[in-house]
């Protein structure tokens, strides 16, 4: 057991993977963490400083916005947005991309040439447009944002996948395995998936984080979720106009994205690290 | 005075627990426009000391003791910048993959400048100049080479830029390590002739670094052989080779089939080379635990270095009784059957090069009509030299590639054709052995279930008692101990993992096994190992073989019937022995003479006075 958890002893995994799981205990007690109701409008405490600043109050731990709603509660809530499109987002492009980069790199061919030109006119699409085209067709929504990542973000997985795709396809052992007999679906998940998994799971976190990045953006725009629901792109939306009064409504939830953003990505990169053989062979043999 | 003398060099790893000698007390000497060569299993310690001239000693090594003069000064001591000026200068190095040792990225022209700028040759005429030296190492149409890339020239044309860049600064010492290993060995005929001449021009002192016994006797004037790190052997080449002393350079010779004389056993080295850590556990004779000579001095007492003839030293107990060491007798032939096993009739393979609209295709024949049979328990050997065909013959026949036109027939069946039926059928009769263990064996599969792998798809799905008891049963057939079935591949050697490689193709007892250069790569105890697991193997199970290979030798002491190969035609055939003593085709006979019987060819002995 000792050997199957050797990449939790990276430094890297161990700090993202808390600041993860920080964020997942946020979001499945944000009911009961926030302190107050996050759509619930104060008028008359308004624009409340941090508790650390002069007039600061311990009702707003970290003050309210310009219509007087709790800045912490809108935080903790929001991470429920960011995860829930960060989870199911990456997951629906990793396994639309990698599905398709598996056919691309272990048949080649004509199948690779189809596959790889419909990558390189979906790249061709600048993706914020495209997610904001799709956002308008499609309406705002929890279910359509995801929607949205997946149709865009599939490509990144697709082309770094089917690289390393082709080059275990063409090892002896997979050879060998389809002359042992072995059906072409069989050779994919016995053979080729163990070699490409450290791969998959690497970018997978990276994707979330892009994820996350991407459903602020929308929300920003006020193309993600409704108004009615706290996301942390609204709330850097809403903070412009009190920017001078109010600096902290803008940074709070600039830093909430940035730090998720980092947790996934040094996760990521201590990953890549710890499982990537092309990496850690010369140190281990 | 010698231009290069080493004396008592030690190299040793340093590790949390204490220092490891790779290399102890190494001494020679050797003076201008002569050759020395450094003989040795992998692991030995020869490419140590090549290493350690050029400070290049992986992470870890130092030398820890003794002293590298060249030309009075100390090597090892030496400030960086002085080391610097005489690398690439006064001592030069041909490495052992041409390929790798030339930027992909970079014509040439490009780099043969660079090293011209780097000994002082470079600025205005650099061309010329260059020109020049890749004329004297014989490359056809040097100028129109300046401006190609590494990857458009042949392995023996790569190797051939790189002894003329190497001899570009008429240097006094060369280090050649492995420089024919990646070659074939015609081309390495001509590059060892090659280096020969150069050295003769400007007198240039050699140290080769080879495995090959037999190639250091033809071209060194002395050869030091090395076991885990210590000199067993040092003397004249041709000495050493004719009467050897110690019982390593006895055993090794005799590890290795030959080309021609009487049919003759190979002897086994029990088990392998100890490495560091055992080393420095051992006592007495580092070689004792394989030696056939080895008594209780031997395990008690390392033995030094000690005359056995003019300038001819042993480090043995027991020097005079090497020569008692004798060959195991020649192996049984098994009577070849009649039936047909595998038929081939007007075989080809054409791969589209290029393809243009309404002109039709360009075609590159690989595998030119080729016709043969292998019978009932038949071990069939194909040699020739890389390109060849010999491998797409490999992958033609065992499906990965479809023949372009031709029949070819399994045990009187129709196997060109590619539903399902046959495509089973064919895998259960037919398994190829891969060349390259490292990639033939899933590296984050167990052994057990890599020689079990085919019973997993077999239907019905044999019980996983069965296919236990089957995993065992080819482990022990292989001579793989048991607790292997745990491992992975990467914590096997390289002969263990090709038994492996064979234990899985033997899986279901198919009636041919395709081997692809199996026994290429590896040491020579470990080869003669493999050889005899193979010819065990046959008599126990009583299967045919197709074995590719480009070592002639060992193709004569392994198969009945030999198919040459030569630009995708077979050129001849016939039994092995007829054919290896009255070789017909031309090829044939250029391919026997360019391997190293271990004599000195007359054009190098006039080189080297």
């Amino acid at each position: 057991m000792e050997k199957r958890f050797f990449w939790l002893r990276s430094g890297r995994v161990i700090t993202g993977l808390s600041i993860i799981a920080l964020l997942v205990i946020c979001a499945l007690f944000a009911p009961w963490l926030a302190p107050n109701d996050p759509t619930e409008q104060d008028i008359l405490n308004t624009l409340v400083p941090p508790v650390w600043q002069t007039g600061g109050d311990w009702t707003f731990p970290l003050g309210t916005d310009g219509l007087g709603r709790c800045v912490l509660s809108r935080i903790i809530y929001g991470s429920r947005i960011a995860l829930t499109v960060a989870v199911f987002g990456a997951l629906g492009a990793m396994i639309l991309g990698s599905v398709l980069a598996h056919i691309a790199g272990y048949f080649g061919g004509w199948v690779d040439w189809v596959i790889g030109r419909v990558v390189e006119i979906w790249l061709s699409f600048p993706p914020v447009i495209l997610s904001l085209i799709l956002m308008v067709g499609l309406g705002a929504g929890l279910q359509n944002v995801i929607l949205a990542i997946i149709v865009v973000d599939w490509t990144r997985f697709c082309r770094v996948l089917r690289s390393d795709v082709m080059v275990v396809a063409r090892r002896d052992y997979v050879a060998a395995a389809r002359l042992l007999g072995f059906s072409h679906w069989r050779t994919v998940t016995r053979e080729i998936l163990p070699a490409t998994l450290p791969l998959l799971i690497t970018l997978m976190s990276l994707e979330m984080g892009v994820a996350v990045v991407v459903e602020a953006i929308l929300s920003f725009v006020g193309m993600s979720v409704g108004a009615e629901v706290p996301a942390w792109g609204q709330m850097i939306a809403d903070a412009r106009a009190d920017i001078y009064q109010a600096p902290w409504t803008l940074i709070l939830p600039i830093l909430a994205i940035f730090v998720t953003v980092f947790g996934f990505n040094i996760l990521g990169d201590g990953l890549r690290r710890t499982l990537d053989t092309r990496l850690t062979q010369t140190e281990r043999a | 005075m010698a231009l290069l003398d080493v004396n008592r060099l030690t190299v040793s790893l340093t590790t949390k627990t204490g220092t490891l000698d790779a290399v102890s007390d190494l001494t020679f000497s050797l003076e201008p426009g002569r050759t020395v060569g450094l003989v040795g299993e992998s692991g030995a310690g020869k490419s140590m000391i090549g290493r350690t001239i050029a400070q290049l000693l992986p992470p870890g090594f130092a030398v820890s003791g003794g002293a590298l003069m060249f030309d009075g000064e100390d090597l090892v001591t030496m400030a960086p910048d002085r080391r610097r000026a005489l690398l690439g200068r006064d001592i030069a190095f041909i490495p052992q993959e041409p390929l790798s040792a030339l930027n992909p990225v970079l014509t040439i022209g490009q780099q043969f400048r660079e090293h011209l700028d780097h000994i002082g040759k470079g600025g205005a005429g650099w061309k010329d100049r260059a020109v020049a030296e890749m004329e004297a190492v014989r490359l056809t149409d040097p100028r129109g080479l300046l401006d190609r890339y590494p990857h458009q020239l042949s392995g023996g044309m790569c190797q051939r830029v790189l002894i003329a860049m190497a001899f570009a600064s008429r240097p006094r010492l060369l280090i050649a390590d492995e420089p024919t290993t990646a070659l074939d060995v015609s081309v390495q005929a001509q590059i060892v002739r090659l280096i020969a001449e150069m050295q003769e021009r400007d007198g240039t002192a050699v140290i080769f670094i080879t495995h090959d016994l037999r190639l250091a006797a033809e071209i060194c004037d002395e050869v030091i052989v090395l076991y885990a790190g210590r000199q067993a052997e040092y003397g004249p080449a041709e000495v050493l080779f004719r009467t050897p002393a110690h019982p390593y350079t006895r055993c090794l010779e005799l590890a290795v089939p030959d080309v021609a004389g009487a049919p003759r056993g190979l002897y086994l080295l029990p088990e392998r080379m100890p490495g560091l850590k055992a080393i420095a556990e051992l006592t007495g004779c580092r070689f004792a635990g394989r030696c056939p000579l080895a008594d209780a001095r031997c395990r008690a007492e390392e033995p030094a270095l000690a005359e056995v003839g003019a300038g001819h030293v042993s480090a043995c107990w027991k020097s005079f009784a090497t020569e008692a060491i004798a060959p195991p007798q020649a192996p049984d032939r098994v009577a070849t059957g009649q039936e047909k096993i595998l038929e081939a009739q007007g075989l080809t393979k054409s791969f589209v090069t290029k393809w243009r609209m309404f002109r039709g295709a360009t075609l590159f024949h690989a595998l030119k009509s080729a016709d043969f049979i292998v019978r009932d328990a038949e071990f069939v050997g194909v040699v020739g030299e890389s390109g060849s065909g010999k491998s797409t013959l490999a992958r033609t026949l065992i499906g990965l590639e479809t023949p372009t036109s031709g029949a070819l027939e399994l045990l009187g069946r129709d196997i060109t054709g590619t539903d399902g039926g046959t495509r089973d059928w064919r895998q259960a009769q037919m398994q190829i052995v891969f060349q390259d263990p490292q990639s033939a064996l899933n590296p984050r599969r167990k052994v057990g279930t890599i020689v079990g792998q085919a019973l997993e798809v077999e239907v019905p799905r044999p019980a996983g008692a069965e296919i236990e008891a089957r995993i065992r049963q080819l482990l022990s057939e292989t001579g793989l101990s048991q607790e292997m079935v745990a491992r992975y591949p990467s914590q096997l050697s390289g002969g263990q993992k090709q038994r492996v490689n064979i234990a899985r193709a033997l899986c279901r007892l198919p009636r041919l096994l395709i081997a692809d250069e199996i026994a290429s790569g590896l040491d020579v105890s470990v080869q003669a190992q493999l050889l005899n697991l193979l010819l065990r193997l046959r008599a126990e199970l009583g299967f045919s073989m197709l074995f590719i290979s480009h070592d002639l030798a060992v193709v004569r002491y392994l198969c009945d019937r030999v198919l040459v190969m030569s630009k995708g035609e077979i050129v001849e055939s016939g039994a092995t022995e007829d054919v290896f003593a009255n070789p017909r085709h031309p090829y044939t006979r250029s391919l026997l003479a360019a391997v190293p019987k271990g004599v000195r060819q007359p054009a190098m002995t006039e080189a080297s006075t």
